[in-house]
């Protein structure tokens, strides 16, 4: 590798151009910062995505390549040291991020999570704790979100939901066959369901059209650019300010300190593979939960020989995943659920409120979708064999008739699952890996079988046939969802970052990603993540131009 | 490797009659129409055909590190595929005393059956290892993608001819569209027709009567 001079040093350096790293970018740029942002990935323009459910779905096309990105896992309750994992909750790695490939299903989190220690008191086991910030202090970035990224939805029609200040940009996308079959059956139980807020816009917004009904949409590129993205909204609001340098195929291997311990910019290996140092008076982290924490592992120096803002023995810990599950079920009429991509969907709280007479501790989001990602390759049922004359019989008989009430469990923070690097296991660049450890609380396993169970009762009521439960027996990392490892609080005891989502240790240095979060809640993160990362980078440039010299 | 194949006339006649049982004829196509052999033994042949080019005009070149990915992953594939095709032949003239292409059916789906047994007992043996993510076969595929390496031979064949049957007929196989027509998935014509936005399943998607228990919930 050769050392390539220095170049101009930037006001912020934000790491990753995701989800949180494209809003930081928007904010800081439009309010005056010269950014500069370092994505892993490259930068995917729209003429690069295809309706092609083996590129997309099957042949890592758009998730990272476990061959180039592999992950370890460690499940103590084996014993033993896990084998390279090919996926463990993989996110796309490039400009966009998760955002690319997804359809967005953004539901704002309720008060009460952000309280959750002080509503459900002690769990044995976890480290449950309250938000440093709460719901009416985050609430006015929900909004900004919701109406610079385009989301449409129902205001108020979530019974769960805090006080909002304004509804939403666009009303409901169309209702779909299973959304439809999912509110028949919530209505017939009694329970409250609203249209899920999707990252797409139902009519037009911010001169941008309406978006494409295509069956090609969860986990495909959009080749049309009109769903709502970190790549199709805010890394355009941030390039139209002028400020902002956004640097694809730049690969920061450490984050480097001056000999104050303060952040002095980023070591990363550019598209050549050559090594460049980006200095900047802040630096930004949004890499992703798991991947934030492991470059602050990765940053290891005298001063720092734990890894970088980890005087806690912290960065790492307390990680959450959200395993995904469903019941399934199959209908005599037919609904087409891999049309508009199969998450165009309807939503329930019912259960998402902590409620002791229930056995365990909170609850989670629950919303209908295909199966799966319910396209003719991957579609399938849970007693469909492998291969032969029966297997196709049930393609023929329930690709059109088959849909899904899903979940995401919310999982309990616990000490020591964790982020570590792998001792033995490198990536295609030569660094250590992410090691994953992890043992499911009897909690997670707990609600997740409720849950299923009233999603079963869903398909029920709506009148289908037949209704499989899957429950869930341990955390795979079969979401993409990823939080805790670098939390926010009040005491630096406890927590990496302050509420400002700024190192205890290390004071321009910021994490905007799903790591500040103290706890994973039971529902879709990224509209908080974005919203948290619109309220830091406010922060950030509010103190601006003076927090290089006085910190926060 | 000429015509952009991997397998010989006999390794290739051997998967055709294997993958003709995975998906099978009836009063519909199936994987020998579907031409899956076609899909598979291009994959197979290099890197050549892994991504199709979005916009349907060819298929993307893999450089660098993507490339390194694709040559180790290929060369597995490889690897599983000539030792499952020696087995198959194997217990085919010890059961039989003939080659696996040149028995019945019902033959050909015992022996399938038998060779995927102990798969099945190894898949349950690394279940709690996890190293399969998603495709294990008894649930849903929930949100992530199938891992093709490290699958034994009788499951990456019955993932294959799924692949041959169902994708894009740019791939080789999904002759004419017919998986797609046999599932009832109106699929686009072309790679093209969606890159270009043509493509729309409005007419599948919504439900003209608004939302149970308002005033909306009456036909349209």
């Amino acid at each position: 590798m050769a050392r390539k001079p220095k170049p101009e040093r930037a006001d912020v350096c934000i790491i990753g151009a995701g989800a949180t790293g494209a809003a930081a970018a928007k904010v800081l740029t439009e309010r005056g910062l010269r950014v500069v942002a370092l994505e892993k990935g490259p930068w995917r323009r729209k003429e690069s995505f295809g309706g092609d459910e083996l590129a997309n779905v099957n042949r890592y096309n758009l998730w990272p390549d476990p061959l180039l990105n592999p992950r370890t896992v460690v499940r103590p309750e084996t014993g033993a040291t896990g084998p390279v994992v090919e996926l463990f909750c993989p996110v796309p790695q490039m400009v966009g991020g998760g955002t690319v490939h997804w359809q967005g299903w953004l539901p704002r989190f309720t008060p009460n999570d952000f309280r959750l220690r002080t509503v459900v008191g002690d769990l044995p086991g976890t480290t449950l704790a309250d938000w440093p910030i709460t719901y009416d202090e985050l609430e006015p970035y929900y909004t900004r979100v919701e109406w610079a990224f385009g989301v449409s939805g129902q205001a108020g029609a979530n019974a769960a939901e805090g006080p909002r200040s304004k509804g939403y940009p666009c009303p409901p996308l169309p209702l779909s066959h299973y959304a439809k079959k999912f509110h028949e059956g919530c209505h017939a139980l009694g329970w409250n369901a609203f249209p899920t807020p999707q990252a797409a816009l139902s009519r037009p917004h911010n001169g941008r059209p309406p978006t494409v009904i295509s069956a090609f949409a969860q986990q495909h590129g959009d080749p049309s650019g009109t769903r709502s993205s970190a790549l199709n909204v805010f890394v355009p609001h941030a390039l139209a300010t002028g400020r902002f340098d956004l640097r694809p195929d730049c690969y920061v291997r450490e984050i480097s300190v001056d000999e104050r311990g303060r952040a002095k910019g980023a070591v990363y290996a550019d598209a050549d593979g050559d090594l460049v140092e980006q200095e900047a008076d802040v630096v930004v982290l949004a890499c992703g939960a798991v991947e934030t924490a492991r470059l602050l592992l990765l940053s290891r120096s005298g001063r720092f020989p734990n890894g970088l803002a980890n005087s806690s023995d912290l960065v790492g810990r307390n990680v959450t995943f959200h395993e995904y599950s469903a019941a399934v079920g199959l209908f005599d009429d037919p609904i087409y659920a891999w049309a508009g991509g199969g998450y165009v969907s309807a939503s329930s709280f019912q259960f998402y409120e902590h409620d002791d007479s229930r056995g365990f501790a909170s609850g989670g989001h629950i919303a209908c979708a295909g199966v799966g990602i319910p396209l003719p390759i991957n579609w399938g049922l849970p007693d469909r064999p492998l291969w032969g004359p029966q297997a196709k019989q049930m393609d023929r008989d329930y690709f059109n008739h088959s849909m899904a009430v899903a979940m995401v469990v919310h999982d309990m923070p616990q000490h020591d699952n964790r982020i570590e690097l792998d001792e033995k296991v490198e990536d295609a660049w030569g660094l250590p890996v992410a090691r994953v450890t992890l043992t499911p609380h009897e909690n997670d396993l707990a609600m997740g079988r409720f849950l299923i169970d009233r999603n079963g009762e869903i398909l029920e009521a709506a009148g289908a046939k037949k209704v499989y439960r899957v429950y869930i027996d341990k955390v795979t990392g079969n979401c993409s969802h990823q939080h805790g490892t670098t939390r926010m609080g009040d005491d630096p005891d406890s927590s990496v970052l302050n509420r400002w989502c700024q190192a205890h240790d290390v004071d321009n240095l910021f994490v905007v990603d799903g790591g500040p979060f103290p706890t994973g809640t039971g529902a879709n993160p990224t509209l908080t993540m974005m919203a948290n990362a619109w309220r830091v980078a406010e922060h950030i440039a509010e103190r601006w131009p003076d927090r290089a010299s006085t910190g926060a | 490797m000429t015509d952009n194949r991997f397998f010989d006339a006999h390794q290739r006649a051997t998967v055709e009659a294997a993958m003709a049982r995975m998906i099978p004829t009836d009063d519909t196509p199936g994987a020998r129409e579907a031409g899956t052999i076609d899909f598979l033994d291009r994959y197979l042949s290099g890197i050549d055909f892994v991504f199709a080019k979005p916009d349907g005009s060819g298929f993307e070149t893999l450089e660098g590190k993507q490339a390194w990915a694709w040559e180790q992953r290929i060369a597995a594939l490889r690897d599983t595929y000539v030792a499952g095709i020696e087995e198959l032949d194997r217990l085919a003239r010890e059961r039989f005393s003939a080659d696996f292409v040149a028995l019945t059916e019902e033959q050909q789906d015992w022996l399938l059956t038998e060779l995927e047994r102990p798969a099945q007992e190894q898949e349950e043996q690394v279940a709690d290892d996890q190293v399969r993510a998603a495709w294990t076969p008894p649930e849903p595929a929930l949100q992530q993608s199938v891992v093709e390496i490290g699958l034994a031979f009788v499951p990456l064949l019955a993932l294959h001819t799924r692949q041959g049957f169902y994708a894009d007929p740019i791939y080789g196989g999904n002759r004419d569209r017919i998986g797609w027509q046999v599932i009832g998935f109106p699929g686009p014509q072309s790679l093209a027709d969606v890159h270009s936005g043509r493509y729309s399943v409005v007419d599948w998607f919504a439900d003209r009567r608004g939302y149970p228990g308002t005033e909306d919930d009456r036909g349209a």
